[in-house]
């Protein structure tokens, strides 16, 4: 009699390994992951020699700014806003780096002084998002440019170089065979997965960016969680610049431009949705990986550079419209 | 003024704010002839108008745009990718004037390229115009392969360099535009449907309001203002690279919000815009003139953006 | 939905838990003479209710007799401005729904508010403290046992590790009452909980209560569908334009006494209309269908007639004015207008046919409270004032002001924004806005809520006075009295699709209602709707 009927979703799917794969493939990440299965299979067969450890450990290590920054980017997105100061924040805090590693050398206050600056800028970002009412495009488009500008004011310009070897161990060492990049990264990535699936405040995050309206009568602490995901990418990208300073060695007034591009490109290739609520760290990275090899395999190919920003830009397109596509499908009408 | 402009009168912050701005670039006026006896000469005022008028420009559509709660992160990469368009057509043997028409018609085609997936695919406007800016940027250097041109006829510096007397051209086209738009805003009926859908896009749709069709020509129209600010930069400079208008975004998003527009939508004027763009004009001549290296002005600009956001939204809430 | 549907087991079961619980210490709360107004209108009326521990108390009435609004008071979405709520013997007043959830004291909204991207087991902790494993971090085996068993002490067997967007209406409501009894809960206000829910889903549903009754809860049961009332309740209340008409044990009432409590008003000749010569069909619906919301809607409205759709909340009604007005898409069918068929994909194409839609929400949707009310009157048919693009103020201005003055706007002038009206004229000026499209077909979605009586009277007669110039007029309201005083006939739609058809000379207020809640009596065609 009722016009509403109940989908057969409502039905518990049996336990077997078929299902078990189904499973998998509804996960945010698993789109990007078999994009990248592939795309390594196809480099492997074409050139022999993509799936060597070295080389494997070469693409991770190039990437590896660029995912320890979307690890955090991917926190602020989850949670439903977003950050595009990220590029001028990692050359800030890799000046706040270089120029303490050049005045004292040593790995620990270079690392301390990135990671206190990346607080700073994230933790006044954030203030002004959560408590501030300012949209956080705003906050970070002003933050991109005025940050950018702070690098110039502050170095005058000027290049900082002659980083002692010792400072840059985060970039270039390696510890127990793996290079120290790739490390960070790992460390990071399995940090992250444990905080999103074991704290309170990871899986609030989720609720926030899901559904703001109920998880503020649920009474979460709304302006407290978007906060702590500012932070949190500052205190990321502080840890980035400190990796980026150790394989660079220099700091120009460009450094980090266009990283946010990068960034979001990877957090929405990897399968982390725009809107909000779902995704994971493991999205980011994927994400990140699969932007590295893409540029990686265009400058194999003998794509010129400038191709970078039309790929990149595309990419996001592609992305955000497959996941709008999706969630109209799958939304449907309840 | 003749007429009874109901919505701006008692948008109470408005006629407020537009006395304050006033006042504010008053004060900033006479700050900077303190410090740089300069300032005021006409021939400084005529100048700087050079700068402000591809910034002011741009800033008209954006201002619409803005009221209707949308935003375009892409206008900068848009005027990198015209100038390239005319140059590079110029130097394959296109004739000029052609050369221009198709730079005119490039900025209109980013605009509705902008446009479909903003209402065709129902994207919100910052992921699709941050996913642009980058796709714009990146197709004008591949076209130009990085290269410049600037080899162009001596007539097409009349864009950029003529004066009329002591008057630059471009202020002429800039006036226009801002009574254009003006007029398009305030007394047509394509000005109030945009502040129908800022307020309130629901009601709009349920009035019938033909929304779609008003977000194309928002995003188009703005393509076009590009397409003519990029001449007038690329004239005035006299060349045509890929990295034109690096940074524009900011300037013009910062001239509108600084002009009261709210960044949520729904309130906004061309007095206020243009306003904003002169603070921010005089600004930054007041700056170069006092001697202050160019570099502090993307922190100021950067402080001011989210400043002016933060007051505008501030004050808001206040009301309500 | 008829009683026989529920299983008698169930039914017996829950009367006698009733029976064991229902002489226990004092109820868990109580309202007494609450009064609650919004603006000039009151809302609550000097009502009595309380809850007791084990009970199931069903709150019936019709659209806007105050049952929402007096849960709301209870749970603290609302404060009332006279009379006082007591739990547990003792004067509180709760400031918010979470206090009142501390209390134990839990309400099931209407619309589900859920985390869809979380899992179901997620769902219930959202908010709340998570079992945490030795090492600090959250124990989701843990979470998802305890969930698991929460929901199978409620009788359900759902897969917790599935994501709330893959589950069904139904057991999404069933993760949102399992989610209200996370904490330790005395009462459980349902509103209209079966709404979306097939007769099996309900009677599961009604298992749930009934073990929740068994447990000591208490639960106030908000529902039109008054088989589902008699099924499952031990008490039952009768709200009646704000007021309490009766409560009563559910034995010793019947469906027939409920329908004449919830509509028993004295029938004030609302409304006369004047006789209006009906002619040709103006529209015609055939088959319309959208799932989900409504199916095979057959329909003939006339020239100069008026057609009034009654049903209560949601019956489909709105969904399917806004699809003649092409707000929402049509699955199957077609609408004709003049006998043309037509295909409608959006308000502008609706109104180039002729057809104009006045909005439920007036505030949402009818208006832009923003603008001035001679901006909100002249914006639909703008384009019809511009010569070349700009407004013609002057005509715009005298169009507005002619059909303003028509419908007396009162409060303030033309060029203020329009938020500073009441309600009433509010609604006005929504009119104005309809009689400046000069539609032929007028689809009106409860054009006199929330409007004082003056202007509704003041609506009626322009109602009449439209219908007298050949307009096709669909009426669509919650208001009997209103239904009943201006169409010509009536239609009456439940969960979709029209159930039953009335003239103006046949339709009384307990046929109507019978067929809008469904419920199968036979009326004494001499009875009138006189209060018992």
């Amino acid at each position: 009699m009722s016009v509403h009927q109940a989908p057969a979703s409502s039905r518990v799917w049996p336990d077997s390994a078929g299902s078990l794969l189904r499973r998998f493939l509804l996960t945010p990440e698993a789109p990007a992951l078999v994009f990248l299965v592939a795309l390594v299979t196809f480099f492997e067969i074409s050139t022999g020699r993509f799936l060597t450890p070295d080389n494997v450990e070469g693409v991770l290590a190039q990437v590896a700014v660029l995912g320890i920054v979307a690890l955090g980017v991917n926190q602020v997105v989850l949670s439903g806003e977003i950050d595009i100061s990220v590029g001028s924040m990692l050359g800030l805090c890799c000046v706040a780096a270089g120029y303490v590693a050049t005045a004292s050398g040593g790995i620990v206050l270079p690392l301390l002084a990135a990671v206190a600056m990346g607080a700073v800028a994230g933790g006044i970002n954030g203030v002004l998002v959560a408590w501030g009412r300012v949209p956080a495009i705003i906050v970070t488009l002003g933050g991109l440019y005025g940050l950018r500008g702070l690098i110039l004011i502050w170095t005058g310009g000027t290049w900082i170089t002659g980083v002692p070897r010792e400072s840059r161990v985060l970039g270039v060492g390696s510890t127990f065979g793996i290079l120290n990049p790739v490390l960070v990264l790992l460390l990071l990535l399995v940090v992250m997965t444990v905080v999103n699936r074991h704290t309170g405040w990871g899986r609030n995050v989720f609720a926030v960016g899901g559904n703001r309206k109920a998880a503020r009568l649920a009474g979460l602490p709304i302006n407290r969680t978007r906060f702590l995901t500012f932070l949190l990418v500052g205190l990321f990208v502080g840890i980035a610049a400190t990796v980026f300073l150790g394989r660079a060695g220099t700091v120009q007034s460009n450094t980090g431009a266009g990283l946010e591009l990068q960034v979001v490109a990877s957090v929405v290739i990897g399968g982390t949705s725009i809107a909000g609520g779902r995704g994971s760290s493991l999205a980011a990275v994927t994400g990140a990986v699969l932007i590295g090899v893409i540029l990686n395999g265009m400058i194999l190919m003998r794509v010129p550079g400038i191709w970078q920003n039309v790929v990149l830009g595309g990419l996001i397109l592609l992305a955000v419209s497959t996941d709008s596509l999706r969630r109209r499908i799958l939304g449907g009408r309840s | 003024m003749i007429g009874t402009f109901d919505i701006r009168r008692l948008k109470v912050p408005q006629p407020t704010r537009e006395r304050v701005l006033l006042l504010v670039l008053i004060g900033m006026i006479i700050v900077f002839s303190i410090f740089s006896p300069a300032f005021l000469s006409l021939a400084n005022v005529l100048n700087t108008s050079r700068f402000f008028v591809e910034v002011g420009l741009i800033a008209l559509g954006m201002t619409l745009i803005i009221i209707t709660g949308g935003i375009d992160l892409s206008v900068g990469a848009a005027v990198g990718f015209v100038t390239i368009v005319v140059g590079f057509s110029y130097a394959a043997g296109v004739p000029m004037p052609l050369a221009i028409l198709l730079g005119i018609i490039a900025g209109v085609a980013l605009g509705g390229f902008n446009s479909f997936f903003i209402t065709v695919m129902n994207l919100h406007p910052l992921v699709v115009t941050l996913g642009t800016l980058a796709l714009f940027r990146g197709l004008a250097l591949v076209i130009s392969d990085a290269d410049a041109v600037s080899d162009f006829p001596p007539w097409f510096d009349y864009f950029g360099q003529y004066y009329l007397g002591p008057v630059p051209g471009q202020l002429f086209v800039f006036i226009a535009a801002v009574v254009g738009v003006w007029l398009i805003l305030s007394r047509t009926s394509f000005g109030r449907y945009v502040y129908a859908i800022g307020n309130n896009e629901e009601a709009a749709r349920f009035s019938g309001v033909p929304i779609r069709r008003v977000k194309v020509a928002l995003y188009s129209g703005i393509g076009l203002l590009v397409g003519i600010a990029a001449l007038i930069y690329m004239s005035r400079v006299s060349t045509a690279r890929a990295d034109s208008g690096i940074g524009l975004e900011l300037d013009v998003i910062a001239a509108v919000v600084l002009g009261g527009a709210s960044i949520y939508g729904g309130s906004g004027t061309i007095t206020g815009t243009v306003l904003g763009v002169l603070i921010i004009a005089a600004l930054r001549n007041g700056l170069v003139l006092a001697g202050v290296s160019g570099t502090w002005y993307p922190f100021l600009l950067g402080t001011l953006l989210i400043g002016a956001t933060f007051i505008n939204e501030f004050f808001r809430k206040r009301e309500e | 939905m008829t009683p026989d549907a529920i299983d008698p087991r169930v039914k017996q079961a829950a009367g006698d838990e009733a029976l064991e619980t229902s002489h226990e210490a004092a109820p868990i709360f109580a309202l007494h003479v609450v009064t609650k107004r919004f603006g000039g209108i009151v809302a609550v009326d000097e009502v009595d209710f309380d809850l007791e521990p084990g009970e199931v108390h069903a709150l019936v009435g019709e659209n806007g007799a105050g049952k929402s609004t007096l849960m709301k008071i209870v749970v603290g979405l609302y404060a009332p401005d006279e009379g006082s709520v007591e739990v547990d013997g003792e004067k509180i007043g709760f400031s918010s729904p979470r206090d009142a959830e501390s209390a134990g004291i839990y309400i099931i909204p209407q619309e589900l508010d859920l985390f869809p991207e979380l899992t179901v087991a997620e769902n219930l902790y959202v908010g709340r403290h998570r079992p945490r494993s030795r090492w600090g971090g959250i124990d989701w085996g843990e979470m998802q046992s305890e969930a698991r068993r929460r929901l199978e002490s409620l009788g359900v067997n759902i897969d917790v590790s599935k994501t709330v967007k893959e589950l069904s209406v139904a057991n999404r409501q069933i993760v949102l009452i399992a989610r209200a009894l996370m904490g330790e809960a005395r009462a459980v206000v349902m509103d209209e909980p079966t709404s979306s829910l097939t007769d099996r889903e309900v009677g599961r549903l009604f298992e749930i209560i009934a073990d929740l009754k068994s447990r000591g809860v208490g639960i106030v049961y908000i529902s039109h569908r008054l088989g589902e009332v008699f099924a499952i309740s031990d008490r039952i209340t009768v709200m009646r334009d704000g007021q309490h008409i009766e409560t009563a044990p559910a034995a010793d009432l019947t469906p027939d006494d409920l329908i004449r409590h919830m509509v028993g008003r004295e029938l004030k000749d609302l409304f006369s209309r004047t006789h209006s010569e009906i002619g040709e069909p103006a529209l015609e619906l055939r088959g319309l269908t959208r799932a989900g919301e409504f199916a095979d809607i057959d329909l003939i409205v006339r020239h100069g007639e008026v057609v009034g759709i009654a049903g209560l909340i949601g019956a489909g009604r709105t969904e399917l004015a806004q699809a003649v007005f092409g707000i929402r898409s049509i699955d199957r069918g077609e609408v004709l207008v003049d006998g043309k068929r037509r295909s409608i994909g959006s308000p502008r194409r609706a109104m180039n046919a002729g057809i104009f839609y006045v909005p439920e929400e007036r505030q949402s949707q009818g208006l832009i409270l923003e603008h001035s009310s001679l901006h909100n009157i002249s914006l639909s048919v703008l384009a019809g004032l511009t010569r070349m693009g700009f407004v013609r103020r002057g005509v715009e201005k005298k169009t507005a002001e002619g059909h303003a003055e028509n419908l007396t706007i009162r409060g303030a002038p033309l060029s203020a924004p329009v938020s500073r009206l009441s309600g009433g004229n509010q609604q006005k000026v929504v009119l104005a806005k309809l009689l400046a499209v000069e539609p032929s077909i007028l689809l009106l979605d409860e054009p006199t809520r929330g409007v004082d009586v003056g202007a509704k009277k003041e609506i009626f007669r322009l109602v009449d006075e439209l219908a007298g110039a050949h307009k096709a007029i669909v009426l669509i309201s919650s208001e009997l009295e209103e239904v009943l005083s201006m169409s010509d006939r009536i239609v009456v739609m439940r969960e979709g699709r029209f159930v039953g058809e009335f003239t103006a000379g046949e339709a009384t207020q307990e046929n109507v209602m019978a067929a809008a809640t469904g419920v199968e009596v036979k009326f004494d065609t001499v009875s009138s709707g006189g209060a018992a």
